[in-house]
């Protein structure tokens, strides 16, 4: 069994509500992905599959527990630690795409890079837009992309500084049913070549059955039980 | 991609709202930079004034300050004319018909008189003599340079030198002739003068002069003083051309430009220094009933103490108003797009940017829209300064042009400028350093 690239054991999350109550939404005793492992996460809506993505990708912290990324408990490092590992070990991708619209797609994936450790690498950059198909429209920017396009330049922007997993949140969602099997395969096919571990969540059936390790929230989470 | 390529990309993004953006600052920055060009050269022109190689003026009583605007800088208007008896004292016995030292020979060095009250097509007409251009120099010790001809001679009665900006703006050259007009420029036509030579560029308030040989002034229509009783006595001698000068009787000069001499010390004790000599020179005149005395340089520096310099604080209240709303335009145009920001501040948020990134791309904003903005406006400040050169020339009596400037303001301006603007984006770009990624994403 390879290390794992993700791992959370007895976190807890919980957000104080406005009317001044205090709601549980994670309580995970424990959670791995190992490296190169594809994973669909299920859950209903509310059930916190967002907030633990959060909590995964550093930009919330836990209130109790570890979350190890790549070895490093993220739980304990401050906050520009925690960028840094977002940006250099992990990739996103959002279910609205998130491009920058001013950006090309080409800059869109520069962007990332130059927030990472290395220098920003065009050619890299231009490569990894070609893997993904889109070799003739590095200078479009989003608007001019069609919605497959776009998908396609914020997969190619998760792997611009080679993470060692990249996160998905709903990424078919947005678009239209014949697209969105396009969209699973090129995240899985793209990761598989670049050895990066692949949790995505999702709400749809079809696209969960697809991955090797399909996993309910529900069945991890204590707080989504309730 | 740099934190500058991003910056730049951003201020691309929204091109209209950054272009006005750079625009009003531009329009700003145009402004204080043509107020504080001309100023400078106003200034300039007042303190060029004082360095010509004399240190008094004397002339009738009335306004010193006047005395020396009329004298110097040849604008406002003549106080009245002294005697030609007055004049005669500051002279040395060579110089005087009777052979003996005038009252105040000892004290002065040179003695160049003047008269004034004519002009010729909007210019100051200046009677005087050789000294003028022999004896006085342009500042600085530097003396009188031609671009063309010479000085005129005392024997050449209507010959005439040019300043440059005359020459230039009425294109007339060596042996041309010119004649000048009583009072005013639909006066009397007074006789032709010849011109003998054209000044060199002297950015000084000679450029806007038209000078004569005081004896042919002294024989036009209405320049004679009238005088009783017995017949008149030599004016001096005949003019090359036969041309009878006037008396002496019925002379008078406006002013006289004077500079004063060093005395020599009691025995075993320094000379008087030459200012010395002028502070008591000064109150000798002043108290006296022929005439007054007035220090160009004093009088100058009360003019700017009591009005330039207020003149000055007032310009750089509006600059810094000026400054301040295009400031505030900044500020304005970065909070207007702080939600379209907000989304993309989360997005880089979401790929790795720390806080300090996302506070740094949105300050770089603010200075490349500040320094864009204030060069556009640096050069139209001095496109306008340009453009109203020819009325500065011809009122202030100095050369402007596109190039004039005013360095050591100019150069403060770039700092003050990148200094505002990071002040105005500072809340934006705190509002971006404190962006709620979370919830940008999930809500977008």
């Amino acid at each position: 069994m390879p290390s794992p690239v993700i791992e959370l054991v007895d976190v807890r999350k919980s957000f104080v509500m406005p009317g001044g109550e205090r709601v549980d939404i994670l309580d995970i005793p424990a959670f791995s992905l190992a490296a190169g492992e594809h994973c669909a996460l299920e859950g209903r809506s509310g059930s916190g599959k967002s907030t633990l993505l959060n909590v995964v990708a550093g930009i919330m912290r836990p209130d109790s527990g570890r979350v190890l990324v790549d070895g490093l408990d993220l739980a304990r490092l401050d906050e520009a630690r925690r960028d840094r590992v977002r940006a250099d070990r992990l990739g996103l991708v959002f279910q609205q795409f998130n491009l920058l619209p001013g950006f090309t797609a080409l800059e869109n994936v520069l962007v990332a890079m130059s927030f990472g450790s290395g220098r920003p690498d065009r050619r890299r950059a231009v490569g990894l837009l070609e893997a993904v198909g889109l070799g003739q429209r590095l200078d479009h920017k989003p608007s001019a992309l069609s919605v497959g396009q776009q998908q396609r330049v914020a997969v190619a922007r998760a792997l611009a500084n080679s993470p060692r997993a990249v996160l998905a949140d709903e990424p078919t969602a947005s678009i239209d049913p014949a697209h969105q099997q396009q969209v699973i395969d090129l995240l899985r096919n793209t990761c598989t070549e670049q050895g990066v571990a692949l949790l995505v969540v999702t709400h749809a059936a079809d696209v969960a059955s697809q991955f090797p390790r399909r996993i309910r929230l529900e069945d991890f989470n204590r707080a989504a039980r309730g | 991609m740099t934190l500058l390529g991003i910056a730049w990309r951003n201020i691309r993004q929204r091109l209209l709202t950054s272009l006005l953006t750079a625009l009003s600052l531009a329009l700003g920055v145009a402004l204080v930079v043509a107020t504080l060009v001309t100023a400078g050269i106003v200034k300039q022109a007042f303190e060029s004034g004082a360095g010509l190689g004399y240190n008094m003026i004397v002339g009738a009583k009335g306004s010193p300050l006047q005395l020396v605007l009329n004298s110097v800088y040849l604008i406002s208007k003549p106080i009245e004319n002294i005697s030609w008896d007055f004049y005669q004292q500051f002279l040395p016995a060579a110089q005087r018909p009777d052979g003996v030292d005038g009252t105040y020979a000892a004290s002065t060095k040179t003695a160049v008189p003047i008269c004034m009250g004519d002009y010729f097509r909007g210019f100051r007409v200046i009677g005087t003599n050789t000294t003028y251009f022999d004896r006085l120099t342009v500042g600085d010790g530097r003396p009188f340079a031609f671009a063309a001809g010479r000085n005129f001679r005392d024997d050449e009665f209507f010959g005439g030198v040019l300043g440059a900006t005359v020459a230039a703006r009425l294109t007339l050259r060596v042996g041309e002739t010119f004649a000048p007009t009583h009072g005013a420029d639909d006066g009397k036509v007074h006789d032709p003068f010849t011109v003998i030579g054209i000044l060199a560029r002297t950015d000084t308030p000679v450029d806007r002069g038209v000078f004569v040989n005081m004896e042919g002034f002294y024989l036009q229509d209405g320049h004679a003083k009238p005088v009783e009783g017995s017949g008149p006595s030599t004016g001096g001698q005949t003019s090359a051309s036969g041309h009878v000068p006037l008396p002496f009787e019925q002379r008078e000069v406006t002013a006289i430009l004077l500079e004063t001499a060093s005395l020599p010390g009691m025995p075993g004790m320094p000379d008087l220094p030459a200012e010395l000599t002028a502070m008591g020179l000064r109150t000798a005149i002043n108290e006296g009933r022929d005439g007054q005395a007035a220090e160009p340089v004093r009088e100058i520096r009360q003019l700017l103490d009591l009005f330039v310099r207020p003149l000055e604080l007032l310009l750089l209240l509006v600059t810094a108003l000026v400054v301040v709303v295009s400031a505030i335009s900044i500020l304005v145009s970065m909070v207007g797009s702080s939600l379209e920001r907000s989304r993309d501040v989360a997005i880089m948020r979401a790929l790795g940017a720390r806080r300090g990134h996302v506070l740094a791309v949105v300050l770089i904003e603010a200075v490349l829209l500040a320094v864009g903005g204030g060069l556009v406006g640096w050069v139209l400040g001095h496109l306008l300064v340009g453009a109203i050169a020819p009325l500065i020339t011809t009122n202030a009596g100095v050369s402007a042009s596109v190039l004039s400037a005013a360095p050591g303001a100019e150069l403060l301006l770039v700092p003050f400028l990148v200094g505002l603007a990071i002040l105005a984006a500072l809340l934006p770009a705190v509002a971006a350093y404190r962006t709620d990624v979370a919830k940008w994403l999930q809500g977008g």
